[in-house]
């Protein structure tokens, strides 16, 4: 996990996909990155299976490239469509049993401070809402309440897309889904709310078609988790395939999305804001 | 049918728009002209970058 590992030696060079050496070449290790600079460095997904115009696609691009190190950072995923791509970048990527990933990611976390004490190791969670929402929701909420210092990143897309369109606790009201002809029963879970009550010292709630404030967020969320405790963002990344809507249209859902129920929240406590202040730029 | 996108470099005015729109990982690049450019093998074709473009630069053929 330091720069060095991920540097051919000479002699292993030539043997490397060309891929690979662009990444080495290109890629965001070296240099501070951002969503600013996408298109013109290599990114640290390369191709991925998602459907065509994937709001979590979209949306786990956007995370990469807001990783303030991503050298000496650890993705922590779960079953999802979101392990299509995240498994397919050049980032340290560990998956999870369905639902368990901040249990993991809470004792990652802990080793690597151990192995590492000099050198800062963030620990981000990339899951979509049944992940966090449903079977993994007792293991991130007490990872919350223990004050772990990790980040977790909802990929919010309403739905279980991996298997084919269940209902999520994340899905709307009345939302009529592949596996929920009926429509759904219940609102959307307020996870949201929940994490400012359950220890994270700053949550936020934003959509893919704000690209700038899903960096700002990321970044401050696992800034935060480095010295002051838990943290939380909620990225609603619609899925055409079970929304069912034509592909170009997610970013004018999320837009209407935000006009609406989706709405730019952040929330921090005032150590938070004292930390922030003092240490991003 | 195979789709991919294509840029008129008339017309774009390297604002980036859709680089930031894209799902797709290194499809859409910054040229040194101050374009964008786009890599045909990788597009799906789901055109949200031409829905993101304000100067319709982009088109899905
Ligand atoms: C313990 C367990 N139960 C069920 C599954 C099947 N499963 C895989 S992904 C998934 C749903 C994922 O939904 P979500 O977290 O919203 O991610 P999305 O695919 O929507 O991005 C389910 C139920 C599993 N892999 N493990
Ligand atoms: S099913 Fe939905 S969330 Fe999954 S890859 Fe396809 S568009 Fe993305
Ligand atoms: S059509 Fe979709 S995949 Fe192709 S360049 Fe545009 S946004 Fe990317
Ligand atoms: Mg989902």
């Amino acid at each position: 996990m330091s720069n060095r590992i991920i540097t051919p030696v000479a002699e292993f060079e030539d043997l490397l996909p060309d891929d690979y050496k662009d990444l080495i070449n290109n890629g965001p290790f070296f240099e501070k990155k951002s969503i600013e600079d996408l298109g013109s460095f290599k990114e640290i997904i390369d191709d991925h299976p998602h459907c065509a115009g994937c709001g979590v696609a979209l949306g786990i691009r956007l995370v990469a490239a807001a990783l303030p190190s991503p050298e000496d950072t650890l993705i922590v995923g779960t079953p999802g469509c979101s392990f299509f791509g995240l498994s397919q970048t050049a980032l340290n990527y560990s998956t999870t049993a369905f639902g368990n990933q901040n249990a993991v990611a809470s004792g990652l976390k802990r080793m690597l401070k151990i192995r590492y004490p000099e050198r800062t190791k963030d620990v981000v969670v990339v899951v979509g809402d049944g992940g966090i929402a449903d079977i993994g929701l007792d293991l991130t909420l007490h990872s919350w309440f223990r004050g772990e210092k990790i980040s977790t990143i909802m990929v919010d897309n309403e739905v279980y897309g991996n298997t084919g369109g269940q209902e999520s606790g994340m899905s709307r009201q009345g939302k009529v889904l592949n596996m929920a002809p009926n429509g759904k029963l219940f609102p959307k879970l307020p996870i949201f709310d929940m994490a400012k009550i359950s220890g994270c010292v700053y949550a936020a709630r934003v959509t893919v078609a704000s690209p700038a404030k899903v960096g700002m967020t990321v970044r401050k969320a696992i800034f935060l988790a480095r010295e002051v405790g838990p943290t939380y963002v909620q990225i609603y990344t619609p899925c055409p395939t079970n929304l069912k809507f034509p592909p170009n249209q997610t970013l004018n859902i999320a837009k209407e999305a935000e006009k609406d129920y989706y709405s730019y929240e952040e929330l921090m406590t005032p150590e938070a804001k004292d930390y922030l202040e003092n240490n991003l730029k | 049918m195979y789709v991919k996108v294509r840029v008129d470099e008339k017309k774009c005015v390297g604002c980036k728009l859709c680089i930031f729109a894209c799902p797709d990982p290194n499809v859409l690049t910054y040229t040194e002209n101050k374009k964008v450019s786009a890599d045909e093998n990788r597009c799906k074709g789901c055109g949200l970058c031409v829905s993101s473009c304000p100067k319709g630069a982009l088109i899905i053929s």
